[in-house]
């Protein structure tokens, strides 16, 4: 088996007496997704902010590439991709200065380069030379998922990934996604709906009153708008 | 490290120019504290205006220095950049040094519209004796940005962090001030360098001491969430 990436165990979260996350087990190997879904205000947000590393955890410990989220050395730092509710974009610099921007702090090569061919690939390349802070949601979207994903990162954290995105967007996002996963990524990613994640092979849990929960698809009626689904421990 | 320095640089000076905000507000400030004090001391020449002209100098440093520090961190507040920025390669002691350098300059360009508002105010000539007074602006500009970058990066994330940094930073600047309007003293009213020198040793001290304090400190204070 190999071993996991992206490592929460015994993971909980509290913020002052109230519990957000508590005893959350989860593991995800290179080339393999796992979807956390749940209501809002469920902790899907906070369990990615502390897989990040943003965030330190009341117990347990958050893993990346095998050592603490929280004290990565630089070198694997480079290796880890987030796209956040946060844009992390800068409002009065362009889209291409900002990709350059973070491209230089990665290490990509040629940074102007590479920034211009990632604007093309998530159909920002007219928009190149326009201030973010005249952006569409959508469009910040999109630039923050180039953002995300330009230094090739062995580690990806999509908080809501197709929040905002029109159907082109969406599917453009899901491409990238399944590219990221066909050259060994490993994601983790949080949404409303399974529905898009599961079509990409993501395993889906579920994050209930702060545990997660993993469900799993039983059959498939005929005729049934939805699978069933059994969520068990 | 140098490339990440450049590029945090780069874009904090591309950020001001573009938006211009802390440039203009410095200067305006700068301008508002020489005018006042100016009328309030309504001072003569030699020695007495020599003073005058120094503290109102410095006066002007510190209001500066510190709106110069908060536009330097905050500029990673928007839209959660900071966390990004946590979260990169990047080195936190480059992080630092580049904000530093960014807050330093910003303190500079002012206090150079500052040392022309001054002898234009407290009539005096452009000589010697202004430029002695450069390494002790300088200085003190730089002992100012070290020490408010590394507080403001505290503060940024303190309910009321404007008021606070303020209550921090002026105390602990006290030795760098006392020592800078003494050096602008003695270098606007002719003194003896071995006088003025003194005094530029403790702006050095200090400098040396907030700079590497910063430098050592700033990824605990930045990293905390």
């Amino acid at each position: 088996m190999t071993a996991a990436l992206i490592e929460a165990r015994a993971l909980a979260k509290s913020f002052g007496p109230t519990p957000i996350l508590r005893d959350v087990n989860l593991s995800v190997e290179a080339g393999r997704g796992a979807a956390v879904i749940g209501a809002n205000g469920a902790g899907k947000s906070t369990l990615i902010r502390l897989l990040a590393g943003l965030s330190a955890p009341s117990r347990g410990a958050a893993m990346l590439f095998g050592d603490q989220a929280r004290s990565l050395k630089p070198a694997l730092r480079r290796r880890v991709g987030l796209l956040s509710h946060q844009s992390f974009l800068y409002p009065n610099l362009t889209a291409r200065e900002n990709l350059e921007f973070y491209a230089t702090l990665y290490g990509v090569d040629n940074a102007r380069a590479a920034a211009l061919q990632w604007l093309e690939r998530v159909a920002l390349g007219a928009a190149a030379n326009a201030r973010v802070r005249g952006f569409s949601r959508g469009m910040e979207q999109r630039l923050a998922l180039a953002r995300a994903m330009l230094a090739r990162p062995d580690v990806l954290m999509l908080d809501e990934p197709f929040a905002a995105l029109d159907t082109d967007g969406a599917a453009l996002a899901a491409a990238l996604v399944r590219e990221a996963l066909s050259r060994g990524c490993a994601v983790l990613a949080s949404a409303h709906s399974a529905n898009a994640l599961e079509e990409l092979g993501f395993a889906v849990l579920t994050l209930s009153r702060g545990r997660l929960v993993r469900a799993e698809i039983l059959n498939q009626r005929p005729g049934a708008a939805r699978p069933l689904a059994r969520q068990v421990s | 490290m140098v490339s990440s320095f450049n590029a945090v640089l780069r874009k904090d000076l591309l950020l001001e120019v573009r938006g211009g905000q802390s440039t203009v507000a410095l200067g305006t400030l700068s301008l508002l504290v020489l005018v006042v004090l100016v009328f309030a001391f309504n001072p003569g020449g030699g020695e007495q205006g020599a003073g005058a002209a120094a503290g109102a100098l410095w006066v002007a440093l510190v209001f500066s220095g510190m709106l110069g520090a908060t536009r330097a961190v905050s500029a990673e507040s928007e839209n959660g950049c900071i966390r990004a920025l946590l979260m990169s390669p990047l080195d936190r002691a480059a992080l630092y040094a580049a904000k530093l350098a960014a807050a330093f300059i910003f303190m500079a360009v002012a206090e150079a519209a500052s040392i022309i508002l001054m002898v234009l105010f407290f009539n005096l000539e452009f000589d010697v004796r202004v430029a002695r007074l450069v390494p002790a602006v300088l200085l003190g500009a730089l002992g100012f940005a070290a020490l408010a970058t590394l507080l403001a990066g505290i503060s940024s994330r303190l309910r009321g962090g404007d008021l606070v940094l303020p209550l921090l930073a002026v105390p602990m600047f006290v030795p760098a001030l006392i020592a800078g309007v003494k050096a602008s003293a003695a270098a606007l009213g002719g003194a003896s360098l071995g006088e003025f020198a003194v005094w530029l040793k403790v702006l050095v001290a200090f400098d040396v001491m907030f700079v590497a304090a910063g430098y050592l400190l700033f990824e605990y204070v930045a990293g905390e969430e």
